[in-house]
């Protein structure tokens, strides 16, 4: 599996490479008015609703799974509603400043975060550690498992791709690649460490059973000041979710109002408020009718990570698919 | 020999200006302004010639020793020379229009008539009335300067500008205020600072429209960009050698009349942690200092909220030692943690006003109540667990540590706010709450620059000196975020001629390299 996160996370790169090439292209930062110079008013629409229906499966899925994550291990004694509904807001505050504002906060998303990583040490270091736990490196036996992983990685690393729809608001003397690559490169260390600690801390036996084995690893830390330091890491991640949630409502809004045939004109307090009371309620609804009785197993899970893997991979090779073609014409 | 007054200073925002004062100016019309103002004085003369020349002023605005020594005294000699060239004072002007006789009588200067002529001369004699300089008393350091700024503009000016000989430091006046015509001055490097800053402070002083600005801060609120924010967008200070150390980085200094205190901006947020010792200091010792303020300021706004979080919410986050004590400490109170921490805060918020307005004399008492009454007795009265009473000493401290005054209060509804979030969803609260603060801090501007740089948006040149102060040596730029017309601070980093100031790469290394 070590190696099946290298290959996986050296494709990616690839497939950031040509996204680097589309930001090349003199499309990318115009935006909107790129886009229609490239595929015209009405497939630009087409577009812009299936992009919708990608990111509203991923804001409902990261919110409700985040969610359920902090009812389980933080706070049980509160209703999941509310929870839903405090998270979400803090999200909305910070896409309510706008796209120049939430695309600043990753520094500060990263700094108060990054250093969570260093707390994985113990870990490496546990007394029924064994390096054999680690192998076979390169399994030759067919097992489904594995590809299923490597659909997870490609899906977790995917993001990137969304990064098209924000190119007007890098400057066209921005190199890209170099960035993307050192985050993605970084992803990579992050998934291999946490791979790597939770294989030696449970074995690779128990790790198959457990359902949430990082959270579940990280319930054993504690410090002089505090036990139980999972609620602390957890709660610390929601400075990603926000940043996350705050682009993708960003991104959301913006997509209607390319379907409405507004994007042209100045965006409205009003419209955004309106698009996030769809985006609620619409959340709330899948989650009484979908999510919450659990018969649907991990139907959304899955079409999430179906969802982001399809838009990671043909993406970044569909546009520039396009730009060559409309060159050559 | 005549000096004419040649004047560099624009006089902006001045409603009294020569184009709308078109009323004549007559004796008449002036004895009636006089009217009712027991300190006002008109003294006739007759000359030698015959000619009478009266002499109009407010005595409690003007310098009576320099009247004498300068007006009165040459005038009783006066035979066929203009009165222009008869008075000594440095500083004399014709007067025409009557809204300007108005404003100068109102600023201390003596209306000079002469009716041979009919013309009006303005001698300006302002009383020199105020305090000496002092050390500061809100910004105390314990090496370096101890001179401060105190309340007049003048005064102030030159304390700068003894640390900034250069003509490239610039000073724009205007007046504000229709009623308290309050002198305003902006202070700025020319070829250093970014010409667009000052043309939004200009644009800001010019747009206000208010009766009476009294204070820096008075300006301050006027020319913030996010008036209902708790955090100062403008960093006041009262030390001459700290406003010169950011004039020279590429900031503006703005002064108001009749205040010790200048208003600096752009600022960050995290100018507020900055002191001017940090500067004086060796680098290791200002770093650790500078990192220790941010920590005080944290502990200063989650301290209290992690005690409520932790108790309320996440009991199993607590040691089994630990937990030992807060439970033995906890036992007997009627109070739920919130609420318990709710009434000492406010307590505490109240001793803490008691002891600004307090006399000095009084300190002591409050002292003994505040520490023996309020800390023991609620204690063993049972209505505050011995934990919290530690932890609120903790916090009170930490939030003093600030050098800014200003944020100590801001600190303060920051506290309460995480309190409330605290008791509601425990450390997921204060995590959300930390979290919308950033939010707010990160949209904030200060004169439309980001006020959370240089981290967002990033500029890692200025971690130089931002959590910690590297050694001035190798504090070679200036900070980037403000576009600076002059980026280096070392000349010898300054780029060849030809090439861009920010022309990134080899010819800046190799030039250097070469010196």
């Amino acid at each position: 599996m070590v190696w099946a996160i290298i290959a996986v996370g050296i494709i990616s790169n690839i497939n950031l490479m040509l996204l680097a090439k589309w930001f090349a292209s003199p499309y990318s930062g115009k935006g909107y008015a790129g886009f229609v110079e490239l595929f015209g008013e009405r497939k630009v629409r087409l577009f812009s609703f299936i992009g919708m229906l990608f990111i509203f499966v991923k804001i409902t899925v990261i919110t409700l799974g985040y969610t359920e994550i902090i009812h389980q291990f933080v706070l049980p004694s509160i209703q999941r509603e509310w929870l839903l509904a405090f998270l979400f807001a803090v999200g909305c505050y910070l896409a309510v400043k706008g796209m120049e504002k939430t695309i600043r906060f990753i520094f500060i998303a990263y700094l108060c975060s990054f250093w969570l990583i260093l707390l994985y040490i113990p870990f490496f270091l546990p007394p029924i550690a064994s390096i054999h736990d680690l192998y076979p490196i390169i399994s030759m036996e067919r097992d489904d498992g594995i590809w299923q992983g490597m659909l997870l990685i490609w899906a977790s690393l995917s993001g990137p791709e969304y990064l098209i729809c924000i190119g007007a608001w890098f400057s066209p003397r921005d190199k890209l690649l170099r960035p993307m690559a050192i985050g993605n490169a970084l992803t990579i260390v992050e998934y291999l460490a946490l791979f790597i600690a939770s294989t030696l801390y449970f074995g690779p036996e128990y790790l198959r059973k457990s359902s949430y084995p990082v959270i579940n690893m990280v319930r054993y830390l504690q410090s002089p000041i505090f036990e139980r330091l999972d609620i602390m890491m957890i709660c610390i991640h929601i400075f990603h979710y926000v940043f996350a949630i705050a682009l993708l409502i960003l991104l959301f809004y913006g997509s209607l109002r390319i379907i409405a045939g507004k994007a042209m004109k100045p965006a409205s307090r009003s419209g955004f408020i309106a698009s996030f009371m769809v985006l609620f309620l619409c959340m709330l609804i899948v989650y009484h009718w979908f999510w919450k009785s659990g018969t649907q197993g991990h139907f959304w899970p899955v079409l999430q990570v179906c969802f982001a893997a399809v838009s990671f991979l043909a993406v970044p090779a569909f546009m520039i698919a396009a730009v060559r073609i409309k060159g050559r014409a | 020999m005549v000096w004419n007054k040649v004047t560099n200073v624009l006089d902006r925002g001045n409603e009294d200006s020569p184009e709308k004062d078109e009323i004549p100016l007559t004796m008449d019309a002036l004895r009636q302004i006089l009217v009712n103002m027991s300190d006002a004085e008109v003294i006739e003369r007759t000359a030698l010639d015959e000619r009478t020349i009266t002499l109009l002023y407010i005595k409690t605005l003007i310098d009576l020793e320099r009247l004498n020594e300068s007006v009165i005294g040459p005038l009783s000699v006066l035979s066929d020379n203009t009165v222009c060239e008869c008075i000594t004072a440095s500083s004399i002007s014709e007067v025409t229009g009557q809204q300007k006789a108005k404003l100068l009588l109102m600023q201390g200067s003596v209306l000079v008539h002469d009716d041979r002529i009919d013309r009006w001369w303005a001698v300006s004699l302002p009383s020199s009335l105020g305090r000496s300089i002092e050390s500061s008393d809100t910004e105390t350091i314990i090496l370096g300067p101890k001179d401060s700024f105190s309340e007049k503009i003048d005064e102030n000016i030159t304390l700068i500008r003894r640390r900034l000989p250069t003509p490239d430091l610039k000073t724009e006046q205007f007046s504000v205020g229709s009623l308290s015509k309050t002198t305003i001055v902006i202070m700025y490097m020319e070829g250093i600072t970014n010409p667009k800053h000052v043309a939004i402070a200009r644009e800001k002083i010019e747009a206000i429209d208010y009766d009476m600005i009294l204070e820096a801060s008075h300006l301050g609120f006027f020319m913030e960009d996010h008036v209902h924010s708790v955090f100062p967008q403008f960093m006041q200070t009262d030390r001459p050698d700290a406003s010169a150390y950011y004039l020279g980085t590429g900031k503006l200094v703005i002064m108001v009349g009749g205040t010790p205190f200048v208003l600096i901006a752009p600022m960050t947020f995290f100018h507020l942690f900055h002191s001017p010792e940090d500067y004086i200091n060796r680098w290791l010792v200002a770093s650790f200092l500078r990192l220790v303020r941010y920590l005080s300021f944290m502990l200063s706004i989650t301290l209290i909220p992690l005690y409520v979080a932790l108790t309320t919410h996440h009991y199993q986050m607590v040691p089994l030692q630990i937990l030992f004590v807060l439970l033995d400490s906890r036992s007997k109170l009627p109070f739920t943690p919130f609420w318990e921490a709710c009434c000492m805060l406010i307590t505490l918020e109240i001793m803490k006003e008691a002891s600004l307005r307090m006399p000095a004399k009084s300190g002591q008492t409050l002292g003994v109540i505040g520490g023996i009454v309020i800390g023991q007795a609620a204690v063993e009265a049972g209505f505050a667990s011995k934990v919290l009473i530690v932890l609120v000493g903790i916090s009170a401290i930490a939030s003093f540590l600030v050098p800014n005054y200003m944020i100590t209060k801001a600190n303060t509804m920051v506290q309460f706010a995480l309190l409330i979030l605290a008791s509601y969803l425990g450390l997921l609260g204060v995590v959300l709450g930390i979290i919308l603060l950033l939010i707010h801090l990160n949209g904030l501007s200060s004169l439309k620059q980001p006020y959370f740089a240089p981290v967002a948006p990033f500029f890692w040149r200025d971690w130089k000196d931002l959590f910690i102060r590297a050694p001035l040596p190798s504090l070679r730029s200036r900070p980037l975020f403000l576009n600076p017309l002059k980026k280096w601070i070392c000349a010898a980093y300054a780029p060849v001629s030809g090439s861009s100031q920010y022309g990134l790469g080899h010819h800046r290394r190799w030039h250097y390299i070469q010196h």
